[in-house]
């Protein structure tokens, strides 16, 4: 029993490892850098996302909101605190997570609420940042310019680490007790908390670490890119991206979110470049399909047979 | 052994010799020079991006008609363009990752940015890291100029704290005269609106005449400006100032007729710059008697090179007739206006090399004039030989406009008539 759930986190592990390896040879062969960084951000931000939702049943449809705390974060620290990159990013991570410890009463909200609550507090977060009153402290809506600390190859890496520490997060959630606890809490609170699990301690963790993940995106996004507006770094399309790749891929796997960014945003970007006048139609067909056939993800073709998936 | 030397060295010389042979000689001509372009179909920034974009494309096809450019660094030789577009949808995201695609991908020989400054500003970092001259069409935004980046000029709009200073010249002095003491201005948050906001109320305080008595930015995605009209009337000023977007623009002067409210002046950005788009939402009546910017469209410069503004605008309308979707105005100047810059580039270059671009383009400042003024660049690359006149809708006939330029007295073609 002890060595078959051994071998599924080995099993786990591999992918996850496999998939960062793949990501990071990926620079080499391939040019278009920005596009393979976009990758590892939404790869990073689908399993962040499946942290909360795979493993708790709470979608933050606002989970933008961390994620522009984090380019904020990691943009002040720079700007005003005048810090190296690598130590902006702990502000970066910093930020989102004050952000979470304030948005924690969310969590007495369930479903649809909680959803547009979350996306409400990430608007209102946006409407601050990007306050033309506050041009001295965050350039308000006139955007941030990094130039000073522009480092495409060492944010790639960054991000390429931050992807693999929160796959090994996710691998860890999915064969540890903790793990088993969150979905305890999921599948039904009150029975969870009957069987002695602490729901309120279980969630603030899933929450604060999925918050925590966004963040540290966030700030290496700002770092990567340099220059960008309030408007790029609340984009709504950031926390729709990620939901959609989990949900199509299929939540509280590891697998299901990374098939979800290979296939959704590969095909994204195939028909963005290629025929971006058929991708509206393209990529809203795929959906709808998907919601009609496999409302569980691509991953319940397996697991409805009994097959276990990673 | 010294002769062994010696012919060991004439060896070498001869040899060197021909390796720097085929150096020296013309390189061989590309079969086609590639242009990377993005541009916007949907979303905000489609009404000032697709002009730009038809008007490039007239361009490309004017240019191939002809058997494409010549360039002197080819033996005179004429070398069609191949132009390489995508669409942005007004996504900054997806603009990063196409900028990226062009230089990377495509290998482009020129590369031009979308137009306005939030997509512009994306592909300014992506540019400069892959020595990538980029022919900045309309991206006013202070931050992307610097005199440490060589790989950037701005094609057609001036600077933004270029753009409004004829506006208080002339509040400050024939406004002034007419009883006009105070002005409220109203603007979208935005690069480019903002900062022509900073500078009018710079220019206002410095001058200590006309009093500013309402100052409010808004978010670019105002749709509704009926309550900020109220507000602004509270306040009583003589003028009224709304900086924005064509959007805001159309939202604030539909808003503004149905409220009731007149003002002596009011100036709004794209009443005039884009005309036609404007009277096609709001109705002449909304809009007759406003200020707003002279643009080229409706100025008549003497070009040395390509169309004049009446050839052009008759080429456009035979191209993209009444009902086609886009409208013809200052950003579809600016589009042939940036293929004219190119086209110069291109035949005076003395190589496809980013930097020899650079220095092809730059040699063209203060000497080149087209049917958008001279265009003149500042050493950093931002524009700054285009003026831009402050001129009135006065009616020309029944539900007809016609945009006098107003001020300066020397660009003048009519004169400003002021509301009661």
């Amino acid at each position: 029993m002890h060595s078959s759930r051994t071998r599924r986190a080995i099993l786990d592990a591999a992918i996850a490892t496999s998939v960062v390896a793949v990501m990071g040879i990926a620079r080499g062969v391939y040019s278009n850098e920005l596009m393979l960084f976009n990758f590892i951000m939404f790869l990073t931000l689908s399993q962040g996302l499946n942290i909360i939702y795979g493993f708790t049943g709470y979608l933050p449809f606002g989970y933008v909101g961390f994620f522009g705390a984090g380019a904020y974060g990691f943009a002040l620290a720079v700007m005003h605190l005048h810090l190296p990159a690598f130590a902006a990013m702990v502000c970066a991570g910093l930020a989102a997570l004050v952000l979470s410890v304030i948005l924690l009463p969310l969590l007495r909200l369930s479903g649809a609420y909680f959803a547009i609550a979350s996306m409400a507090a990430a608007q209102a977060l946006y409407e601050v940042i990007a306050n033309p009153d506050l041009e001295n402290v965050t350039k308000g809506p006139y955007g941030v310019s990094l130039s000073g600390v522009f480092a495409p190859a060492a944010s790639y890496y960054l991000a390429l680490a931050i992807l693999a520490v929160t796959l090994m997060l996710v691998v860890w959630l999915r064969n540890s007790r903790f793990g088993m606890s969150l979905q305890a809490i999921r599948d039904d609170s009150v029975s969870a908390s009957m069987a002695g699990i602490s729901v309120v301690r279980g969630r603030t963790v899933a929450w604060t670490l999925s918050a925590v993940i966004a963040g540290l995106v966030g700030g290496v996004f700002a770092w990567h890119i340099s220059v960008f507006y309030p408007d790029t770094a609340f984009d709504l399309s950031v926390s729709i991206f990620a939901t959609v790749f989990l949900l199509f891929g299929g939540a509280t796997t590891l697998v299901g979110p990374l098939l979800g960014v290979f296939i959704l945003y590969g095909v994204y970007n195939v028909i963005g470049i290629a025929v971006p006048q058929y991708f509206q139609f393209t990529y809203g067909a795929l959906i709808v399909l998907l919601v009609l056939f496999l409302p569980n993800g691509l991953v319940s073709l397996l697991t409805s047979r009994g097959i276990r998936v990673p | 052994m010294r002769s062994k030397l010696l012919a060991l060295g004439v060896l070498a010389a001869s040899g060197i010799a021909m390796a720097r042979a085929p150096a020296q000689a013309q390189p061989a001509a590309p079969s086609q020079i590639t242009i990377g372009e993005l541009y916007a179909s949907s979303g905000p920034y489609a009404s000032i991006s697709m002009p730009v974009y038809n008007a490039f494309k007239m361009w490309v096809d004017e240019t191939n008609a002809k058997g494409g450019v010549q360039m002197q660094a080819f033996g005179n030789k004429r070398i069609p363009i191949k132009l390489i577009a995508y669409d942005d949808q007004s996504s900054t995201a997806t603009a990063a990752t196409l900028y990226n695609q062009l230089i990377t991908q495509d290998h482009v020989d020129l590369l031009i940015a979308d137009s306005g400054s939030v997509l512009t500003s994306v592909g300014v970092p992506i540019a400069r890291e892959h020595k990538q001259f980029l022919f900045d069409v309309s991206g006013t935004g202070a931050a992307f100029f610097s005199d440490d980046n060589p790989y950037i000029a701005l094609m057609a709009d001036p600077v933004s704290t270029i753009w409004p200073h004829y506006i208080s010249d002339y509040l400050n002095d024939e406004g002034y005269k007419e009883g006009i003491r105070t002005v409220a201005i109203l603007y979208s948050t935005n690069d480019f609106t903002g900062t022509q906001a900073a500078a009018l109320k710079g220019f206002f305080e410095r001058d200590k005449k006309v009093k500013v008595v309402y100052y409010q930015g808004v978010p670019t995605n105002t749709s509704n400006y009926t309550v900020l009209i109220n507000n602004i009337a509270a306040q009583n000023p003589d003028a009224v100032l709304e900086l924005g977007y064509v959007g805001n623009d159309i939202a604030f002067l539909r808003n503004l007729q149905d409220s009731g409210n007149q003002f002596r002046f009011v100036f709004t950005i794209y009443g005039g710059t884009e005309k036609e788009e404007i009277e096609k939402n709001v109705g002449v009546s909304a809009v007759a008697n406003t200020f707003s910017y002279v643009p080229a469209s409706n100025y008549e410069y003497k070009p040395e090179i390509g169309m004049t503004q009446t050839e052009f605008r008759a080429a456009w309308e035979k191209k993209y007739p009444s009902g086609s979707g886009v409208a013809f105005g200052a950003n579809a100047i600016y589009g042939y206006m940036t293929g004219l810059v190119i086209q110069r580039t291109l035949e005076t270059t003395k190589s496809l090399d980013q930097m020899a671009i650079h220095d092809a383009v730059f040699a063209l400042s203060g000497k080149l004039k087209t049917l958008d003024g001279t265009f003149e660049l500042r050493k950093d690359g931002a524009q700054i030989g285009e003026v831009t006149p402050l001129g009135q809708l006065q009616p020309a006939g029944k539900d007809d406009l016609k945009l006098v330029a107003v001020y300066p007295p020397d660009l003048a073609n009519g004169k400003a008539v002021l509301g009661k």
